[in-house]
């Protein structure tokens, strides 16, 4: 089924497939992108990768019709286009598949598909026969009348797919489409993209996994700063060196160094068991160490309790079961004192739960340490204190702004990130918890919190980290348990676990379905 | 880094002072349209408004001013931290009657017993506010809809009271007036047939500066405005946001407590028909207008006071409805709001703009840095 | 943060909006009253003369089809039968003390004499300004001398027996009503309006003794009892259901939510208005029930006081109109009273000579 394009290097001639040549967009201040140059051959999977910031994101928007590209020319097919707005961009036979689904989960696949195109062919049987004609052709497998909120992820990332389909997109924009999924689902979204190649479609998949990129794709386009600065062959190109055009630098590992694991239990917890208002367990019989020096990983799909869990430890939720800090009960401090007990906090999401936004950065720094030196003395804040240890953070946590008076939002992700870090690592905690300490950064970023981990670890500290990056998992963690429906269901060896491994235990070990390329 | 700070003050003058100038010039645009499709002269009407102020009403701007101020300072603080406290106009209504009330009956000699009213107005506005409080945190009770149901009960009861024990006063009632030795005289600035400007008014300054201190020094402030700005990371910082419910409703209740005693002790002596009614309303205004910071409420309160006085007179000199300054209140209160976020995304551009430039700057030097710190 | 400020702006616009129309409705059957920025207050553009008179009117100024009207309809008949000069300000809601005593101050100032309030709420104001201006004569309608010292010479009191006027529509209720229960709506729970119901209560007992008299205020101490036609309408709707065929009211703009629950119950029922002849400025659809007004003449105060200064011999102190001044009466507009008047006079003719003392609290 896989069915290759021979010698790609002779098609570039042919005026077929997407052409952008020298495309440039100003927005006040800055230049998103320039002098951006991509041929994309139909009937091929062409992957754009770049770090966060390289400009993928305005590119796709100019693309999709949501903005206009200052300068430069798009050619679909031969044909100079030149589109005011995503409907424009439809027309044209573009789709674009979001990163985050815009769904509605109370509404069936067949009313999710047509709402907003039921012109095409009615909301009626024509729609269903339309629907389930697209997906047994791609092997889909969507029950048109399934409720979405009964649909997994990767079912609900195909429902995405169908809706663009079935507006008559032949060429479609997968922006990190694998951001979501489990390994086991990435191989069944990549089958389903083959089909759709072999089928005529021409597919761009943005991404920055570079083995998932290696797998699925028959071009690849790198950009950096805002313009193309490369392309490489899938079949020859190593990952190190994607990378390297990728960062203009060397790709971090997440590898750890020797083991410096203690056996003083550092973080205890015991039958710990949330309830939520409506009766449901959330987290189950919760057992679980962590000793000084040690990092445990917790792998699971999202929303199978992690979340929970850390709240739980932080005292954020109130939970049965014994919580113990060193030889402290934790179970009836608020979360504050457990805080001036010692534990560091990088939340899930930091714009929720880790940052005011609209603060300057050393209000930021004051946050979750209200109570601790330097930043506050006999009740009051010590704004002179906090601000030369926000002056440290920047300094040496590598965060990028123009001042600490900068409000956070101004700042890019991965820079908030660092930041964040550098505050839950001040004040000599004893416990770090890290949930999802890479997300949305970029890659020079993430080595430097990867690093931060390593030191936090060398140093005594007992980690708690949770991922959705099963790599980082793997390098980081000096042991791993899997969390599944707020219950403990497996513990693993990072030294001899494969992503798949944990894949399967994440899901029960049923959905094992599909080899693959990835990894 | 100098350039940042110049950045930085030009980014706070501009939202202090651009956005209201740009809300008023609108209101006045507005009121003038309106004024116009009414058939009136907007010549006479900002001829009347722009006067030069006489010496009395220098005064009473001075005194409104006050009370506007300490109504609006009530309202911030619930509005720093995404409280609504609608209550203000019950709370100050209760406060007053009840501090006028234990006044009168003198229990205590000469300035003490202002001493003694003061601290109870306080205490009977910060519980009253705190009921809504209490309500919110136990029952989850939306404290827009307890605290209106408040005021309805607050000034309803007081009325009561005053209709059932209050002293016969023409075809009112009052509460027992004030022995005088328990009154101020205020500071005569002109003749004494201009007024006096109101001893209490220094309430308003150390309320004021005590609110911004405990706002934006103590770690009580930064709970509250952590919570104001996202209650999920106050909570993950430990901050316990009930708790700060009740207490943030209680402080405003408090402020509130202390709206009218300025006239009380300086020139009503009771509480009976002089008690100036919408007092909490228009503070909710002038705290929307001042950004619920002390130095902008106090520039929006001087502001509302002059339109008030200055339109006071309308309707004698040129034959317009004083009423007609409440559009340009409202629409003034309105398009600030816009022009503030107006002026805050431009703000937050130019600081983006910043950030890309230090970073570009970094950019170039960085690249070997970057392979450093990845390397390492 | 600016999610609050946008919500909180746009509610408090709201309300402001809401305050307006409340205002507006005040005055309602006469259109553009709510923006009385060129309400028909004008006669004073082309009055002249030697005398100028200030009237300074209550909240709800010049369109309240109520006092500040009557107030009003005084200044008309001066400035047309005497050829006075004249000046009018308006109050606004819940303004300061010190708004009102400036109002006076400015009309002082520019030589206005006499000055007359309308409204109890400028008692206090007259006794601080009238000290500073002896040679200017002032009067508050239905006001008093706060202090009680007799330092003010150089002001009037002028106040109405509405509870004798109140006496004779009660009358006229009691003889009217069918199932023997009648209505009262106060506005505000207030030793004024007490007067009335006390008057009223005591009129209806006078010719029906078996009658019941239902009591009902709008607001305990709070003056948007006067100014509220939907709390109106709650309060007679109340007193429907309970059976009451005839309702007074005594509640200034809220009036005309009364008008209209008697209106909606249909026919039989009545309404009483006060102030004014209100059958005059009812709509159309509710001139049918409204059986009489309680005529309280502040017009004839207003007139009186501008007289007596252009006569050179101001009024001073407390002057009362009642029943034998003509201060209070009931109107026969439509015509419905017709059958009863005879009665009514006599009971007037009882209350002029003192035989019956109409009580003034309930």
């Amino acid at each position: 089924m896989t069915q290759q394009v021979e010698d790609r290097h002779e098609v570039t001639d042919t005026p077929l497939g997407i052409e952008i040549r020298g495309v440039t967009k100003r927005f006040p201040g800055v230049v998103a992108n320039h002098d951006v140059d991509i041929t994309i051959r139909p009937a091929t999977v062409h992957a754009l990768i770049g770090e966060n910031g390289a400009g993928k994101s305005t590119l796709m928007k100019i693309l999709y019709g949501v903005q206009k590209a200052d300068e430069g020319t798009i050619a679909i097919n031969g044909q100079q286009v030149v589109f005011g707005s995503p409907i424009d961009a439809i027309k044209a036979g573009i789709g674009m598949v979001f990163q985050h689904f815009m769904l509605a989960d109370n509404l069936t696949v067949l009313e999710n598909v047509v709402l907003g195109a039921e012109k095409l062919f009615g909301i009626g049987d024509k729609a269903r026969a339309e629907i389930v004609r697209l997906s047994d052709d791609y092997g889909f497998d969507l029950d048109p009348d399934a409720l979405v909120e009964d649909l997994g992820v990767g079912a609900r990332q195909r429902v995405e797919i169908l809706k663009v389909l079935f507006r008559g997109a032949k060429f479609i924009i997968l922006d990190e489409p694998t951001a979501v999924l489990v390994p086991q689902e990435v191989d069944a979204l990549f089958e389903n993209l083959r089909e759709l190649r072999a089928s005529g479609h021409t597919l761009l998949f943005i991404s920055h996994k570079l083995d998932e990129v290696r797998a699925i794709a028959d071009d690849i386009t790198v950009m950096r700063r805002g313009t193309t600065v490369g392309e490489a062959d899938p079949k020859t190109v190593t990952k190190k060196q994607l990378a390297e055009l990728m960062v203009g630098s060397e790709l971090p590992s997440p590898q750890t160094e020797e083991s410096t694991v203690t056996d003083q239990v550092l973080l205890s917890l015991s039958d710990v068991t949330l309830v939520d208002a409506r009766g449901r367990q959330l987290l189950s019989d919760i057992d679980l160490d962590i000793r000084k020096g040690e990092v445990l990983g917790i792998a699971g799909v999202e929303g199978n309790g992690q979340a929970e869990l850390v709240e739980t430890i932080m005292g954020m939720r109130k939970a049965t079961g014994t919580i113990r800090l060193a030889d402290q009960d934790l179970v009836s401090w608020d979360t504050r004192e457990r805080r001036e007990a010692g534990i560091g906090f990088i939340p899930e999401d930091r714009h929720h739960h880790g940052l005011l936004l609209d603060a300057p950065l050393w209000e930021n720094r004051i946050l979750g340490h209200q109570t601790l030196p330097p930043s506050s003395k006999n009740g009051l804040i010590d704004r002179a204190g906090a601000k030369a240890d926000t002056d440290r953070i920047v300094a040496e946590y590598d965060v990028r702004t123009p001042s600490i008076n900068t409000h956070a939002r101004a700042l890019s992700g991965g820079n908030q990130q660092k930041l964040i870090v550098g505050r839950e690592m001040s004040g000599d905690p004893v416990l770090l918890i890290a949930a999802h300490p890479t997300r949305g950064v970029d890659v020079g970023a993430q080595a430097a919190i990867w690093d931060h981990i390593k030191r936090a670890r060398r140093e005594g500290l007992a980690v708690l980290l949770i991922s959705a990056d099963l790599d980082e998992l793997i390098g980081l963690s000096d042991r791993i348990e899997v969390i599944l429906r707020g219950r403990l269901v497996g513990e693993f060896d990072p030294q001899t676990a494969t992503p798949q491994d944990l894949g399967a235990a994440m899901t029960g070990g049923k959905d094992s379905a599909g080899e693959g390329g990835a990894a | 880094m100098n350039n940042m700070a110049a950045a930085a003050w030009s980014r706070k003058i501009g939202q202090a002072l651009l956005a209201p100038l740009i809300a008023l010039l609108v209101a006045m645009v507005v009121t003038s349209l309106v004024i116009m499709l009414a058939g009136a002269s907007v010549g006479d009407f900002l001829s009347v408004l722009l006067r030069a102020p006489s010496n009395r009403n220098w005064v009473n701007i001075a005194n409104q001013s006050v009370l506007l101020f300490l109504s609006a300072l009530a309202a911030s603080i619930g509005f720093r931290m995404n409280l609504f406290n609608i209550g203000v106009e019950g709370q100050y209504t209760l406060a007053s009657y009840v501090a006028a009330l234990v006044a009168g009956l003198a229990i205590f000699p000469g300035k003490l017993n202002i001493l003694v009213a003061i601290v109870i107005a306080m205490v009977v506005g910060g519980i009253w506010a705190g009921i809504a409080g209490v309500l919110k945190v136990t029952r989850g009770v939306s404290e827009v809809i307890s605290t209106i149901m408040l005021n309805a009960i607050a000034i309803t009861m007081v009325g009561y009271l005053l209709n059932t024990y209050g002293q016969q006063y023409g075809q009112g009632r009052r509460t027992k007036p004030l022995s005088a030795d328990s009154m101020f005289v205020g500071w005569v600035p002109f003749d004494a047939r201009d007024g006096a400007i109101w001893t209490l008014g220094l309430l308003a300054v150390l309320a004021g500066v005590g609110i911004s201190f405990l706002i934006n020094r103590t770690r009580f402030g930064f709970d509250l405005r952590a919570t104001g700005m996202n209650e999920a990371a106050a909570v993950a910082s430990g901050v316990k946001v009930k708790q700060m419910v009740v207490i943030s409703m209680v402080l405003s209740g408090a402020i509130a407590g202390l709206i009218w005693l300025p006239a009380l002790f300086n020139g009503a002596a009771y509480y009976g028909p002089p008690f100036q009614r919408g007092l909490g309303f228009a503070g909710i205004a002038v705290a929307l207008l001042g950004r619920n910071r002390p130095i902008g409420i106090a520039f929006g309160a001087v502001l509302f006071a002059w339109l008030n006085e200055q339109a006071n007179p309308l309707g004698l000199l040129v034959g317009i409805s004083p009423s007609v300054v409440q559009i340009t209140q409202g629409v003034v209160v309105l398009a600030v709001v816009v022009a503030y976020e107006v002026v805050r995304r431009w703000a937050t551009a130019r600081e983006q703009k910043a950030l890309r430039a230090t970073l570009d700057k970094a950019a170039a030097a960085s690249t070997d840095n970057d392979a450093k710190a990845v390397a390492s | 943060m600016r999610r609050t400020s946008k919500i909180a702006a746009v509610g408090l616009v709201v309300a402001l909006a809401l305050t307006g129309c409340g205002r507006s409705d005040t005055g309602t059957s006469k259109p553009g009253s709510g923006t009385s920025a060129a309400a028909d207050n004008t006669i004073c553009k082309d009055a002249k003369g030697d005398t100028k008179v200030g009237l300074a009117f209550d909240v709800g100024g010049v369109g309240d089809q109520s006092f500040n009207d009557s107030a009003y309809a005084g200044l008309k008949k001066a400035v047309s039968e005497l050829g006075v000069a004249c000046t009018t300000g308006e109050a606004t809601d819940g303004e300061a003390e010190s708004a009102r005593e400036d109002r006076l101050r400015t009309m002082a100032d520019a030589g206005m004499n006499p000055i007359v309030a309308v409204g109890f709420a400028y008692s206090e104001a007259v006794d601080k300004v009238s000290g500073d201006y002896p040679d200017v004569n002032f009067a508050v309608i239905d006001g008093f001398d706060p202090t009680g010292d007799a330092a003010n010479d150089n002001v009037a009191y002028l106040g109405f027996a509405e509870n004798e006027g109140s006496f004779l529509v009660g009358a006229a209720a009691g003889l009217k009503t069918k199932t023997n229960k009648v209505g009262f709506v106060g506005g505000v729970h207030m030793d004024l309006i007490k007067k009335f119901e006390a008057g009223f209560t005591q009129g209806v007992k006078a010719v029906n003794p078996k009658a019941k008299v239902l009591v009902g205020y709008i607001q305990e101490s709070d003056l948007k009892g006067f100014g509220d036609p939907d709390g109106g309408k709650q309060v007679a709707n109340g007193q429907l259901d309970r059976g009451a065929d005839v309702i007074y009211h005594a509640a200034g703009g809220s009036g005309a939510g009364v008008f209209a629950a008697v209106t909606e119950a249909g026919k039989g029922q009545w309404a009483i208005g006060v102030d004014s002849d209100q059958y005059l400025t009812a709509p159309d659809d509710q001139k049918a029930h409204i059986l009489t007004s309680m005529l309280k003449r502040v017009d004839v105060a207003t007139f009186d006081m501008i007289k007596s200064v252009v006569d050179g011999a101001p009024l001073k102190s407390y002057s009362t109109f009642d029943l034998k001044a003509d201060g209070v009466g009931y109107s026969t507009s439509g015509g419905f009273v017709d059958d009863i008047k005879a009665q009514l006079d006599q009971w007037a003719e009882k209350i002029k000579a003192g035989t019956i003392k109409v009580k003034t609290k309930p």
